[in-house]
């Protein structure tokens, strides 16, 4: 099996511009192949799109019609920037809150097949919070924080559930953009419907975390849980849940942040450890990267084996890193 | 053919046009200059032509009819200020500036000119368009060939007020068994029939008894062609049996030797105004698949005596007449069956709506010296008041000397073959030479560019790129003069237009599996939505 390349490029643009532009007609081709891969028609209409940003996202209106403009102001990319009911997708990853009286550390590890992932790291301030994301589908989210202190990332729930609602990308930039504090987030959280199962962890500068459980079909469960994987309380699919393993990973992590030994340097070797970093690249399970931040000083270390690249709302220089994800090989920069 | 184009730019510029011929704008500029005191800002209440016609010329409201082409209401924009044509397909490659066309569209299976018309609504070119040209909430009014609740919906929260009764009523007007009701009501036969719930061919034989053995059945909804069954024998029947047995009535009616004809009115508040009697091409398999399907009509003063024009129009006044009492107003379409051996005439159907017929009943000599029957139609769901003798009008109507003579092929794909267009003839003007063959002369939009026998006007749907499968509206021809000959029968000109268009059309047979699947599936999974 040949290697797989993946390019990480961060990128600072206070307002959407030139820069996020490029970004778009790199990425466009493959995300509207992707957004069409079930049919046009599949897809809700763009004043559905929009109504429902209206009812569930008012404040995101803005931004999301700047952007459309920078797409061109056509009709599918419109819909596709919304991230309204877009076409079913899942993930692994694993991530963990750490919240100690010196710091609070939100880790996660990113487990997805490398060539869908976008590689882009946005620093902008589009809504008065300056925000530092890992995007997904162009302006949405993986994990991110901002400089009110709030971190945030999200996996995949487990379950097969689809439904009406938004994929979790674009919830989690509304949190980014909106909320400042773990309660403030769990409110958007238990009232904007997702399309899909995630579950969702949140921390802030002062200490609080949750993750919240969502899906299409069921009210949010939104717990004072540090850990969080692929599944949703009980195991409702089990493949994915063997393929994923992931109930040997949240074992390891909540035995980990149970235990008050645990520090920060404990949990980030974790992270770069198996079972928690996975190499599975042949079945789209292997870890793209880890991702560990620091909410309260407003930094974040995107780690790769024998790479990091520490990033901060103070120090934030664009650059290009290049990764290769190999089978069984390491990885290098 | 300079000075055609001359002629043609003089009446798109508004600075005057023929002399034989003036254009509707010159009438109001004269009209205008009769009355200069009475201006659309200051009109409390319209009580003439003139009135009508400077007060839509002056119109600043944006007024939208939203169709899968812009067929039906061809020309309209000439008598409407901010008009515009909102379509799926650009039957003009971009040349005419009062319809839009949203330029990133995907081929889709529409089931419905509902489902199109959703569609566009939905997209945001069309929405960025209808807002761009709004006024704060106020987004103007559209018009629709078809439309349902949905529509509706999507039209209220745009802000856009919809020119039609709603869908809910149109529906039931629509029905053609609640057709056969509202005529017996008001006092126009339809051919003798019953109207009932058959599961057999016994049942069917039952119940209609009296009819005798050669039937025609059709059921409550559905299009020319596809819902109305022949039946003579059980044969018959059971290749219908399916759709008849799902109905829960169906009408049955005696088969009678008749030619079929279509006539448009308006039902206004101060009464029905009624258009001249057309007939109506029906099943010529050189034009339709569709046994029985509607393939076009023609206008003119002779084709039924003057005792069968009155009547059908004093049937079609007292139907309008009827509707409004069942709270439908508006634009509206009968069919009548003229029944060749006794001169009876009966009612056919009614369209609620504007329909394929529409582009030559606004287009005919009546419709110039006055308004186009549709200037009815907006005027009575505008907020402006009205008190217009329609008596007069309607009388002024019926005089032959009214009716010049048009007609229109709607020209369809008949083969069982799909493939993909390499070559169509282009929107515009063609000439017919001496030996039958066409050339394009010149582009126009509007069927009067066609001035002689000689020429017609053709308005492109199907274009290069797109799939050429049976039953696909491949465009429509509107010519001057007949194209049927005393016997109903398509005339020689017909057949060489027919030929002369269908020759312009090039297609390449699908080779590749898959493309010829996706092909064949849009076809047969409802992609074949017709214009009506």
């Amino acid at each position: 099996m040949d290697d797989k390349t993946l390019h990480f490029r961060s990128l600072s643009e206070a307002v959407p511009g030139p820069k996020w532009r490029s970004l778009f007609d790199t990425h466009w081709p493959a995300y509207e192949a992707w957004y069409l891969a079930e049919g046009e028609r599949e897809r809700p209409g763009y004043l559905a799109c929009l109504n429902a940003l209206r009812r569930h996202m008012p404040e995101l209106l803005p931004t999301y019609r700047t952007l459309c403009d920078l797409a061109g102001g056509g009709d599918l990319a419109a819909r596709f920037l919304s991230l309204y009911q877009p076409p079913p997708y899942i993930t692994g990853c694993s991530q963990a809150v750490l919240a100690r009286a010196e710091e609070t550390l939100l880790a996660r590890n990113y487990d997805y097949p490398p060539e869908l992932c976008e590689g882009s790291i946005l620093l902008t301030r589009w809504n008065e919070r300056r925000v530092i994301a890992m995007t997904d589908c162009l302006w949405g989210v993986l994990d991110g924080m901002n400089d009110g202190g709030l971190a945030v990332s999200l996996a995949f729930g487990g379950r097969k559930a689809v439904g009406d609602g938004f994929g979790a990308p674009i919830i989690l930039r509304y949190l980014l953009e909106f909320c400042d504090t773990v309660p403030e987030a769990a409110e958007v959280l238990a009232r904007v419907p997702t399309h899909m199962a995630y579950n969702i962890t949140v921390a802030d500068a002062a200490g609080r975390y949750v993750t919240a459980m969502i899906g299409p079909d069921r009210r949010a469960s939104i717990r004072r849980v540090p850990v969080a994987t692929n599944h949703q309380k009980r195991i409702e699919w089990y493949a994915h849940a063997l393929a994923s393993e992931t109930l040997i990973r949240e074992r390891q992590l909540s035995i980990l942040v149970d235990d008050e030994a645990t520090d920060v340097a404990r949990l980030e070797a974790a992270f770069k450890a198996p079972p928690l970093f996975r190499h599975d690249y042949r079945r789209g399970l292997g870890t793209v990267y880890t991702a560990f931040y620091r909410p309260a000083e407003g930094r974040v270390r995107y780690h790769w084996p024998g790479l990091d690249l520490d990033l901060g709302f103070d120090h934030f220089p664009e650059e290009w890193v290049t990764v290769r994800y190999g089978v069984r090989e390491r990885l290098g920069g | 053919m300079l000075e055609s184009l001359k002629r043609t730019l003089c009446r798109l510029l508004g600075r005057g046009g023929s002399a034989e011929r003036p254009s509707p704008r010159d009438a109001v500029a004269a009209d205008a200059a009769r009355n200069t005191t009475v201006g659309a800002t200051t009109m409390n209440k319209i009580t003439s032509i003139a009135d009508v016609r400077r007060h839509f010329l002056n119109n600043k409201e944006p007024i939208y009819f939203i169709s899968a082409t812009n067929f039906n209401l061809l020309g309209i924009g000439d008598w409407v200020g901010n008009f515009r044509h909102i379509n799926y397909i650009d039957c003009f490659e971009g040349q005419q500036r009062n319809v839009f066309v949203p330029k990133e569209k995907f081929p889709r299976d529409f089931e419905s000119i509902e489902d199109i018309n959703n569609y566009l609504l939905e997209h945001k070119e069309v929405i960025d368009f209808i807002q761009s040209r709004a006024d704060g909430e106020k987004a103007g009014t559209a018009a629709f060939l078809m439309f349902d609740e949905h529509t509706e919906e999507v039209c209220e929260q745009l802000g856009l007020r919809i020119a039609f009764p709603p869908a809910a009523l149109r529906s039931r007007m629509d029905n053609k068994i609640e057709t056969v009701r509202i005529g017996n009501k008001a006092g126009v036969p339809s051919v003798p029939n019953v109207l009932a719930k058959v599961g057999s061919y016994q049942e069917l034989c039952e119940v209609s008894r009296e009819l005798g053995d050669d039937l025609v059945v059709q059921t409550a909804f559905g299009d020319s062609g596809h819902t109305t069954f022949f039946i003579a024998s059980e044969e018959d029947y059971y290749k219908h049996a399916e759709e008849i047995e799902a109905e829960a009535e169906v009408k049955i009616m005696k088969r009678i030797n008749c030619r079929g004809s279509a006539i448009e009115a308006c039902a206004t508040r101060c009464g029905t105004v009624v258009g001249p009697l057309m007939t109506e091409l029906v099943g010529f398999k050189s034009l339709t698949p569709y046994k029985g399907g509607w393939c076009g009509n023609e206008m003119f003063a002779g084709a039924f005596t003057q005792e069968i024009r009155d009547k059908a129009r004093e049937y079609t006044f007292q139907f309008g007449e009827a509707l409004r009492e069942e709270g439908y107003r508006g634009y509206f379409e009968l069919d009548f069956l003229i029944d060749m051996d006794n001169g009876e005439v009966y009612l056919g159907e009614l369209n609620p709506r504007v329909t394929g017929a529409s582009s030559l009943t606004n287009v005919a000599a009546f419709a110039h010296s006055d308004i186009p029957l549709f200037l009815f139609h907006l005027l009575e769901f505008s907020d402006v008041d009205f008190d217009l003798d329609i008596d007069e009008i309607n009388e002024r109507w019926s005089h032959p000397e009214s009716v010049d003579s048009w007609s229109q092929l709607v020209i369809k794909h008949t083969d069982e073959s799909v493939d993909l267009l390499t070559a169509a003839p282009r929107t515009g003007v063609w000439r017919m030479g001496a030996d039958g063959g066409i050339t394009y002369d010149h582009y126009s939009y509007h069927p009067h560019a066609a001035e002689s026998e000689q020429e017609g006007f053709f308005l492109r749907i199907s274009g290069a790129g797109d799939f050429r499968y049976e039953g696909a509206d491949l465009g429509i021809l509107i010519t001057r003069g007949r194209l049927m000959d005393d016997d109903f029968q398509l005339n020689e000109r017909a057949k060489a237009w027919i030929d002369g268009i269908r020759g312009q059309y090039a297609g390449q047979s699908l080779q590749d599996p898959v493309v010829e699947e996706v092909a064949v599936s849009h076809a047969v999974g409802g992609g074949n939505f017709k214009i009506l």
